[in-house]
């Protein structure tokens, strides 16, 4: 209580810079050994994938690698043909991410913009599928995917995004309900259609949820390993998350840590790049509904 | 009115979107049928005058595994007729895929149990196909492929087969020579006949072996103990938990025996090791020395380490010198190791048994098995006469010490438990959760043993 107190008055008054703040220092201290703790592990992650073999076993662990094994990251590519599976997953999780917002946003808006008889039944039965667990599901959906002979194509792991998935349609529409109705309004008396409505004046507005969703729709696809395994038989089709599993499945050998954290290193490269862009977007979109 | 004939027309576009997914989505399927369909064409009629076909070999997706794949033009070669496609999962996901593929309809020709599920659990699933016929039709001897009698018969319930042995496991003692020689100790014997190497000998030598000290890095010590899954631990004091009928039905015992005091003593010599005569870690030090699927031995901190014969795969790349040694004598005159013996098995639904069998005749003869052992990275063979080469595989360890181990190994031998008895891995998930407390020394044994004995017995009555 005693903090709020303390800072409310001062922010008209922050003119007066110079002068140290106490509560501030406290707090940039304290998030400066929160990112500290946050970073070790990838920290860890960047240092054991430059340690060679032999260093990966050692107890105490060694804080940087003795001599820095660079080698490591031409050898993933030997051992795993890593650049195969990581186009595949890019792919996949590419593919992924257009159909889940084209589908998502579609059927959100529908939901969001028009009543109907029914309306709120349809809305509940869609957000049931969510409660059903994957492996309730699993078997059922190979026989499907089985009889359209898609097993060891790349469709079961795509096609379904372009059907929508509950959690991402309910976040779009929670958001498309938000948006002024006098918009669409305007909008209509302009002669625009549905469709160039929803193109036109939800979309561009809804980049922070858009954003959200193809961060959670890509992570998703990208991290996917179960449906993978099921569906894709030829090494060749692989995706990076199976390729890493097969790195720790011997239950006879020791792990090859050392590569499986370049593996990760890597992996984590679209991750972050995806995040760095969509975050402008986010603060874009942020500036663009606050003007209103 | 107006916003009526708007829903329409945008329910209308809806559908027609709908449509246009449902075409695109086709069309790819058709497109990607085709790029599937050669395959499946060539090696349904092409092929020449006998009729070709493909069998598909499940396995895990891990080198000492998939090696096979470099086997198969030598195969195809001598049967042109036969085409062998290999199918993988990694471990975690092995069960899983396989039941989903049994259950979609593509269910493989050829698989083991490489996954959590053993033996038992796939005859009592009815998952496996009876080999006695065809073994008979096929003239096909064990002592032509110079397996051992008695591994033929782990596999084999009423007289009828159903699984050839292709691959086997130990149990075995590594020691770490640097730690023995820096404690002035002499190496343990790899002789089983040797009498004065008992439990209690192990301990002692534990206990010159072992430096506590609140510097964890300082900290090592003398012996890790872990013989076979926990529920098999007993029977290494003589101990036995299930009853006998166990390994004649199918692995469905009719009586446990966990809080029997023979069990109970048997497991607390066991405990003893790691809060009594301290010379073991607990597992939490194991944990934080190496890591969730580690072993503390590999890190150099541990002098022995009872384990299985997959340990020797990794050992040329240790950091430091090894020796392998018997497992000591611990009370039971029949019992001192444990058998891990892989089988391949044809599954009752592989629609060519036939060519099967003939991928897995090929796989056993001594010639393939030599050659798995290198491309494997060390895996034992079953074939005896294809054994000498892998008694020489491992660098730095005394050929000879290797061959006596496993030879007595065999001698003392017993088949794992989890190959044996049915719904191993529910059995097995709920030995480690309840025994964990005991592990870290938060519960005792005679709390914990009375709620294992029940809850075995429900496992196996569902």
């Amino acid at each position: 209580m005693s903090t709020v107190k303390a800072t409310s008055p001062r922010v008209p008054t922050s003119h007066s810079r110079r002068k140290a703040d106490p509560v501030k220092i406290a707090s940039f201290i304290t998030l400066l050994i929160t990112t500290f703790l946050m970073l070790l592990p990838l920290f860890f992650m960047v240092s054991t994938s430059l340690k060679s073999k032999r260093e990966m076993l050692k107890f105490p662990p060694t804080f940087l690698p003795e001599s820095w094994a660079w080698s490591n990251y031409t050898e993933i590519f030997d051992t795993l043909q890593f650049g195969t599976l990581y186009k595949n997953s890019l792919i996949i999780a590419g593919l992924t991410v257009i159909g889940t917002l084209l589908s998502s946003a579609l059927v959100a808006y529908g939901f969001a913009r028009y009543r109907g008889r029914g309306n709120q039944l349809w809305f509940a039965l869609l957000l049931s599928t969510m409660m059903l667990p994957y492996p309730a599901i699993m078997i059922p959906q190979f026989v499907l995917f089985s009889k359209m002979n898609w097993i060891d194509t790349f469709l079961p792991l795509v096609v379904p995004a372009f059907f929508g998935s509950a959690y991402n349609i309910f976040l779009l529409r929670q958001f498309f309900s938000t948006l002024p109705e006098e918009l669409f309004d305007a909008g209509r008396i302009d002669g625009c259609g549905e469709l160039k409505m929803w193109r036109t004046i939800a979309l561009p507005l809804s980049a922070p949820a858009l954003a959200t969703v193809a961060i959670f729709a890509f992570i998703y696809s990208w991290n996917d390993l179960l449906t993978p395994v099921l569906y894709l038989s030829s090494s060749d089709k692989f995706t990076l998350p199976v390729g890493m599993a097969s790195l720790t499945s011997s239950r006879f050998r020791i792990p090859p840590w050392h590569l499986l954290m370049v593996a990760s290193v890597l992996a984590m490269v679209p991750i972050v790049t995806l995040f760095a862009v969509a975050q402008k977007q986010f603060v874009e979109g942020i500036v663009l509904t606050g003007i209103k | 009115m107006k916003r009526n004939s708007t829903r329409k027309s945008f329910a209308l576009l809806l559908a027609a979107s709908m449509a246009l997914m449902v075409m695109l989505s086709g069309c790819g399927g058709g497109k990607s049928a085709s790029n599937v369909a050669p395959g499946n064409k060539n090696t349904g009629d092409s092929g020449g005058s006998e009729k070709q076909v493909t069998i598909t070999h499940y396995t895990i997706d891990s080198e000492d595994r998939t090696f096979i794949e470099k086997l198969i033009p030598d195969f195809e070669k001598e049967h042109p007729n036969i085409k062998v496609k290999v199918e993988k999962a990694p471990y975690e996901q092995f069960d899983s895929k396989l039941q989903t593929l049994i259950a979609g309809g593509k269910s493989p020709d050829v698989t083991s149990h490489y996954g959590y599920g053993g033996f038992a659990e796939y005859y009592n699933k009815d998952m496996l196909l009876d080999l006695t016929d065809l073994i008979a039709e096929e003239g096909f001897k064990a002592g032509d492929y110079h397996i051992p009698d008695n591994l033929m018969k782990i596999y084999t319930v009423n007289n009828r087969t159903y699984g050839i042995p292709v691959n086997m496991y130990v149990t075995l003692m590594l020691y770490n020579k640097d730690m023995f020689d820096a404690a002035k100790l002499s190496y343990p014997p790899s002789d089983y006949e040797d009498k004065s190497w008992t439990f209690e000998k192990m301990v002692e030598e534990a206990k010159k072996m072992t430096l506590i000290s609140d510097d964890i890095a300082k900290t090592q010590y003398g012996v890790d103990f872990t013989w076979a899954e926990r529920d098999m631990r007993p029977l290494y004091f003589g101990a036995e938990p299930y009853s006998e009928d166990t390994w004649t039905n199918g692995g469905v015992p009719s009586e446990t025996h966990f809080d029997s005091p023979e069990v109970i003593a048997a497991y607390q010599k066991l405990f003893d090791l790691i809060f009594k005569d301290k010379v073991s870690p607990n597992s939490e030090w194991s944990k934080s020395v190496a890591g969730q699927n580690g072993d503390p031995f590999v890190a150099g901190k541990i002098g022995m380490s009872i384990g299985g014969s997959w340990n020797l795969a990794g050992a040329n790349d240790f950091p430091f010198n090894i020796g392998v040694a018997a497992v000591p004598w611990g009370g039971n005159d029949k019992v001192r190791s444990t058998l891990f013996v892989d089988p391949l098995m044809i599954l009752k639904d592989s629609e060519h048994p036939k060519e099967a069998f003939e991928w897995i005749q090929f796989l056993l003869t001594t010639e393939v098995q030599e050659k798995s052992i290198e491309l494997s990275g060390g895996n034992p063979p079953v074939n005896t006469e294809a054994a000498e080469a892998y008694y020489k595989h491992f660098d730095g360890i005394d050929p000879e010490d290797v061959k006596k181990v496993y030879e007595g190994a065999v001698k003392y031998g017993y088949e794992s438990y989890n190959h044996l008895i049915t719904k191993y891995s529910q059995i097995n998930d709920m030995f480690i959760n309840e025994l964990q407390p005991v592990e870290t020394g938060h519960k005792t044994l005679e709390e914990v043993m009375p709620v294992i004995q029940k809850k075995v017995t429900e496992i196996i009555k569902r």
